[in-house]
């Protein structure tokens, strides 16, 4: 069977800085992992070089089998991996609609000119995240950060990924903005997606994943399910402090 | 943005008007209202790449001489007619644009504004001494076959192409194209993150304003019967069509027209007080106090008052 | 021969000098200021009425040159680019705005015509059998001391770190407790400057006249396209680069070539290595 995601001996220096130190990780489709680590242990680091907005410096990245180091970050979105940004991005001047637009659009312009928009296919996404009928017409600048989050959210999903990262999705949100992203985790879990996520948060992390991955210093020190993982010494005093 | 029926009805008065407007004016205000339909036409045409993007380009000039250069050295050097001349000058002007300007699109936004720059100035000083057989040099070409004859016919065949050019772009930016081009304006690699290749969608959008750019200055230098590198590779005539388009209002259509027609009407107006350069220094003053206040131009200026009494009455 | 390396030696020390300041800006803030060449024409122009029109001594006339430029570049930053908030695109057009409103003043107050400014120091002297007037010379070894003075504080003072810091990351900076708006302010300040002395030797080299300011962002442009940014001696060396280029492609081939191979300089950079000869970014 194919691995959804595949890193085998990923390294990445910057300098003299090494932050990832020869990371190796499979998940299989449909699976949820969480990748959890202190701060600076490279964890978004590991995003960026899968989504090629960072070039390994060696190691493979394969997707559903295929190695995509070559390619460029638009392309490995169309291939099927996709992710959302710890601080969110959206498109400052164009409404909650029109910013899903951009994610469902394809990457042709003649397609671009001679089709027009699928209004309902953007309602429907806008819905599902948990947007009211209300909300569409909004900027981003008339958005709470749980609002921003569930537009990042849905402009990642219009574009139809098999593999999504999710980077610190529960910062800065209020508990009942947690619970609304958790449960549309959830629903994407059970139609079958799936995730590597990175939070701070692990209590709202554990549900939602199967299983986990504790890196430090680049390193990944302990795999395995969430609770084993937590449990884990090494991984504790990682977290404790490297003092 | 919504269309009622009152949109089709202004405009369909505007242009009515338009058309009748050598009944009622003199010949000296129909040569200046000439110059703003081009001038409307080259800030379009820069609007549509730089205005939507962000990709502040300096090379337009350079666009609308080629344009210029090449259709007045094919009919006038190579007696080419005019229904040949023009179309060719069209695509010698995409592909010099092409060539030229595709290492920079990859570029950021501000690399790519300072190579830009550098081209023109590049051009200024090369259409000077490169075969000046064939481009007149520093002097230029004169005698060109012109498409009209007299103000009027001038009139109409800038006020035609104007609209039609106006009319063109703004079906195409109402498409995801349009949308896509704003995107990238706002936040480009957002655009990326959204799996769209940005280079592809800068670089539809530069030819397309290349193309509009050649049509323009095709049409210009044969309506002006002359040409000359002064005139085009000038910085002033690129910060004119900057300014008509940023003041006006920038990613639409309208607004660049809307700040051709006041930007010229401005300079004719200042001509007999401050001849020469220094009316630059007025009008660029209030461009930048124009634009400081409300970026977004006098387009936007106007929407919000409109908004505003809108509101105002339903109160 | 000897004349081309000495003339191109000369040269290369001005176009290092007009560089910097415009490097600076870029390294720091990260921001195009299209208006750069104006202090230059500032410069140039306050020297030209201090000294020729005034009548005071050659001295004096640099020295109101460059206070004249700092305040340009302090006035600018505080009534452009701060309120524009780091907005790229809108600092490039603001500024391009009103390079073109302040050649309109300075036609407004000078007139249209080029002048041609009286040398700072008149005369003509050989170095290594090549004959240079003592002009060029004079501006060259005045660039150099700039310059050195420049890289020392740079390296050495407090002031000049932060300003490293803040050209390497700002965020980071920021937490260090270095005011990213003072170090703007002051790297403002003094590339308004640098531009101001820069344009008087500029003028004297070339001519006085209400569109110079074009010429010198476009070295400037090419020399931190060629170059990238993040290292002064980068600057320094590409400035020779071009400026040799320019000398012989005037004494060789061409004079109205001049800017030609410095363009195509600026292309080449772009396709084969984008970050410049000695760039220290990812771009």
């Amino acid at each position: 069977m194919t691995h959804a995601l595949k890193i085998t001996n990923l390294v990445k220096r910057f300098g003299g800085l090494v932050a990832t130190n020869d990371l190796s990780f499979q998940i299989e489709p449909g699976q949820s992992v969480g990748l959890i680590g202190p701060n600076g242990a490279g964890k978004t680091t590991v995003f960026s070089q899968i989504m090629g907005e960072h070039r390994q410096t060696s190691g493979n990245i394969h997707l559903f089998g295929q190695e995509i180091s070559a390619l460029s970050t638009p392309a490995r979105i169309r291939h099927g991996v996709s992710r959302t940004y710890q601080v969110p991005r959206p498109f400052g001047e164009l409404n909650v609609l029109e910013n899903i637009r951009v994610g469902f659009m394809p990457d042709s312009i003649w397609q671009m000119i001679t089709r027009g928009p699928n209004r309902d296919k953007e309602v429907e996404l806008a819905l599902s995240v948990g947007f009211s009928e209300n909300d569409l017409l909004r900027t981003p600048d008339e958005l709470s950060m749980g609002d921003l989050r569930k537009l990042e959210m849905a402009r990642t999903m219009a574009t139809a990924p098999r593999v999504m990262l999710l980077d610190e999705v529960f910062a800065g949100l209020t508990v009942g903005e947690i619970a609304q992203i958790a449960s549309l985790i959830q629903q994407m879990r059970r139609d079958g997606m799936t995730f590597l996520m990175v939070s701070h948060d692990l209590k709202a992390l554990e549900p939602l994943v199967d299983t986990a991955i504790a890196i430090t210093y680049g390193s990944k020190i302990a795999e395995g399910p969430f609770s084993d993982v937590m449990a884990d010494p090494d991984v504790r005093s990682s977290y404790l402090g490297a003092a | 943005m919504g269309l009622r029926w009152y949109n089709f009805a202004l405009w369909a008065a505007f242009i009515g008007g338009m058309f009748l407007l050598p009944e009622f004016v003199s010949k000296g205000t129909l040569r200046t209202i000439i110059f703003a339909n081009f001038l409307a036409i080259f800030a379009i045409s820069w609007d549509v790449l730089s205005g939507r993007t962000g990709y502040i380009s300096f090379g337009h000039p350079f666009l609308i001489g080629i344009g210029a250069y090449t259709t007045a050295i094919l009919s006038k050097r190579f007696d080419l007619p005019l229904e040949y001349s023009i179309p060719i000058a069209v695509i010698v002007t995409m592909i010099a644009g092409f060539i030229v300007f595709l290492p920079a699109l990859r570029l950021k936004g501000s690399y790519f504004a300072l190579v830009t720059l550098a081209f023109m100035e590049l051009m200024y000083q090369l259409v000077q001494v490169f075969r000046p057989d064939l481009t007149g040099g520093t002097r230029g070409i004169s005698g060109i076959q012109t498409l009209t004859r007299g103000a009027a016919n001038g009139y109409y065949m800038s006020l035609s192409l104007m609209l039609a050019v106006a009319l063109s772009m703004w079906l195409l930016m109402r498409t995801r194209v349009g949308t896509a081009l704003s995107a990238i304006g706002m936040n480009e690699e957002s655009v990326s993150g959204s799996g769209l290749n940005t280079t592809k969608l800068k670089l539809f959008a530069f030819l397309t304003s290349a193309f509009v750019a050649g049509l323009g200055g095709a049409f210009y230098v044969h309506y002006l019967g002359s040409i000359a590198p002064r005139a085009l590779f000038d910085i002033n005539f690129l910060f004119t069509i900057i300014v008509a388009a940023l003041i006006g209002g920038s990613s639409t259509i309208v607004g660049p027209m809307i700040g051709a027609f006041f930007l010229t009407f401005l300079l004719e107006y200042l001509r007999p007080y401050l001849p020469g350069a220094e009316r630059y220094f007025i009008y660029g003053g209030i461009a930048l106090l124009l634009y400081m206040y409300q970026p977004k131009g006098m387009y936007e200026i106007f929407m919000q008052g409109w908004a505003k009494l809108r509101s105002g009455r339903a109160a | 021969m000897m004349q081309i390396i000495v003339q191109g030696l000369l040269l290369s020390g001005l176009y290092a000098l007009i560089a910097v300041g415009f490097t600076l800006i870029f390294s720091v803030g990260r921001i195009l200021n299209l208006a750069y060449g104006a202090y230059l024409m500032i410069g140039g122009y306050v020297y030209f009425y201090i000294s020729q029109q005034l009548g005071l001594p050659v001295l004096a006339g640099v020295l109101l040159a460059a206070v004249v430029g700092c305040a340009a570049g302090l006035l600018k930053y505080q009534l452009l680019v701060r309120p524009l908030k780091g907005d790229h695109v809108a600092i490039e057009i603001s500024t391009l705005i009103l390079a073109v409103v302040l050649q309109a003043g300075i036609v407004l107050l000078f007139g249209d015509s080029a002048k041609v400014l009286l040398p700072i120091v008149p005369g003509v002297t050989q170095v290594a059998g090549a004959s240079v007037t003592y002009n060029i010379l004079a501006a060259s070894i005045a660039s150099w001391v700039i310059l050195i003075s420049l890289y020392l504080f740079i390296r050495k003072t407090h002031l000049g770190r932060a300003m490293q810091a803040v050209s390497m990351d700002k965020k980071g900076a920021a937490i260090s407790g270095v005011n990213a708006d003072r170090v703007n302010m002051i790297t403002w300040g003094i590339s308004g400057t640098l531009g101001a002395v820069a344009g008087v030797f500029f003028a004297s080299y070339t001519q006085l006249s209400p569109s110079m300011w074009v010429a010198p962002l476009i070295i400037a442009v090419a020399v931190v396209i060629v170059g990238g940014i993040g290292s002064i001696i980068g600057t320094l060396i590409v400035a020779h680069i071009i400026g040799f280029m320019e000398i012989i492609t005037v004494a060789v081939i061409a004079p109205e070539l001049r800017g030609v191979f410095t363009m195509l300089l600026i292309i080449g950079v772009l396709v084969i290595r984008p970050q410049g000869l000695f760039g220290r970014e990812e771009i």
